[in-house]
């Protein structure tokens, strides 16, 4: 059986070398063979980055020192908040534009938006 | 890239849905003109269309997920959650016919003479034929695990050679159940015992070959490398499939062959 071979080259006119890819016994894995955003996600999240949204929010105190941090890949989004008092029975929703932090308008807790960029 | 910030597949575009259900339309109405008219062709181009819907919609996930990277995670865990829920409704359908063989022979008719088998049917014997395929799908399933692991651990040879040994087990109980169907003594047309036989058996056998086909995409595709270690959801469901038929005949020969004779 063949292990995986992949093409290195050519080089000026030279032969075309064949280098093994893989591992020892020819399975390759996710690190040598992702592709797409499939490989985007796992990289970045190998940063502990989370662009693509696949993680619970991160919780902050909320207050005007410590705010929500709100990720934005443009100037603005909702945010849903489902337990803004103790004892609220419904999610409330808002937007979070750029610039200062906002409050909840059910709690007040603090929100700011920052702006980050997709990984291409 | 992508201009979307979620990790969820947003499919383009396909024709395969649609042709599927045209192909499901003319192979079930062509069903009712071969009864009727005595001619084939409305279901025959029926099947024709639902091979080539097969063929090149899975082609399109293949090259969608192995390909183009849109399985990540979340996508991943929905097709999980996909295939779990199909085999779950597959055993409920398979629930249906088992219900239906208890419900004749638990309380057998006096059409019947009053017991089970009924009268004038010999069953078969449930330690001939039905044990050794009851031997041959428990060994399969032991080489799909076996599969998995070489997989998992990155052993290509052993991949390939356990898998090609589940396939082979799969035909060779394909081929003893077609020879068993081919010598038995009674027919889907023997009353209650037959129908329930056969239908339960049969719907068995189509699923078998089912996943035998399954493995041997999984097969081909192992070879040209699609499967990763750690991504290869294309293979689990394959073998979750193929313990599920697997299960169904250990319930077949528990309650049809053994109980039943």
């Amino acid at each position: 059986m063949l292990n995986s071979l992949q093409a290195v080259g050519p080089v000026k006119g030279g032969p075309v070398k064949y280098v093994f890819i893989c591992c020892v016994s020819g399975i390759p894995t996710d690190e040598e063979q992702a592709t797409g955003l499939e490989k985007i996600i796992m990289e970045t999240m190998k940063e502990g980055k989370d662009p693509y949204n696949m993680l619970k929010p991160k919780s902050y105190s909320g207050t005007k020192e410590d705010p929500n941090i709100v990720p934005s890949i443009t100037n603005r989004r909702i945010v849903a908040v489902s337990v803004s008092e103790e004892d609220n029975t419904a999610i409330v929703w808002f937007w979070i534009h750029e610039g200062e932090a906002q409050r909840c308008p059910s709690c007040g807790s603090y929100y700011k938006l920052v702006h980050y960029d997709l990984p291409h | 890239m992508a201009h979307q910030a979620h990790p969820y597949h947003m499919v383009d575009p396909s024709p395969w849905p649609l042709t599927g259900a045209v192909a499901a339309l003319l192979m079930t109405s062509g069903l009712a003109i071969w009864f009727h008219f005595h001619s084939t062709i409305l279901m025959l181009l029926g099947t024709v269309l639902l091979v080539l819907t097969i063929c090149q919609w899975w082609r399109d996930v293949v090259r969608e997920g192995t390909f183009q990277g849109h399985h990540t995670p979340p996508a991943q865990k929905g097709l999980r959650y996909g295939m779990i829920l199909f085999i779950t409704s597959e055993v409920l359908f398979f629930a249906g016919f088992f219900w239906a063989f208890y419900h004749s022979s638990l309380a057998p008719t006096p059409e019947l003479g009053g017991f089970w088998p009924p009268a004038g049917i010999t069953p078969l014997d449930p330690f001939e034929v039905p044990l050794l395929n009851t031997a041959v799908l428990l060994a399969s399933g032991v080489t799909v695990t076996w599969a998995h692991h070489s997989i998992m651990e990155g052993d290509r040879k052993q991949a390939i050679h356990s898998l090609t040994l589940t396939i082979l087990l799969g035909g060779y109980f394909t081929f003893l159940q077609a020879l068993e169907y081919y010598e038995a003594p009674f027919t889907i047309a023997d009353g209650v015992y037959g129908a329930t036989f056969f239908v339960a058996t049969g719907f068995h056998g189509l699923h078998v070959i089912i996943g035998s086909t399954f493995l041997a995409v999984c097969l081909h595709r192992q070879i040209r490398h699609h499967f990763t270690s750690t991504h290869h959801f294309g293979f689990e469901a394959a073998a979750w499939y193929w313990h599920f038929v697997d299960v169904v005949w250990l319930f077949l020969y528990i309650s049809i062959y053994w109980w039943g004779s």
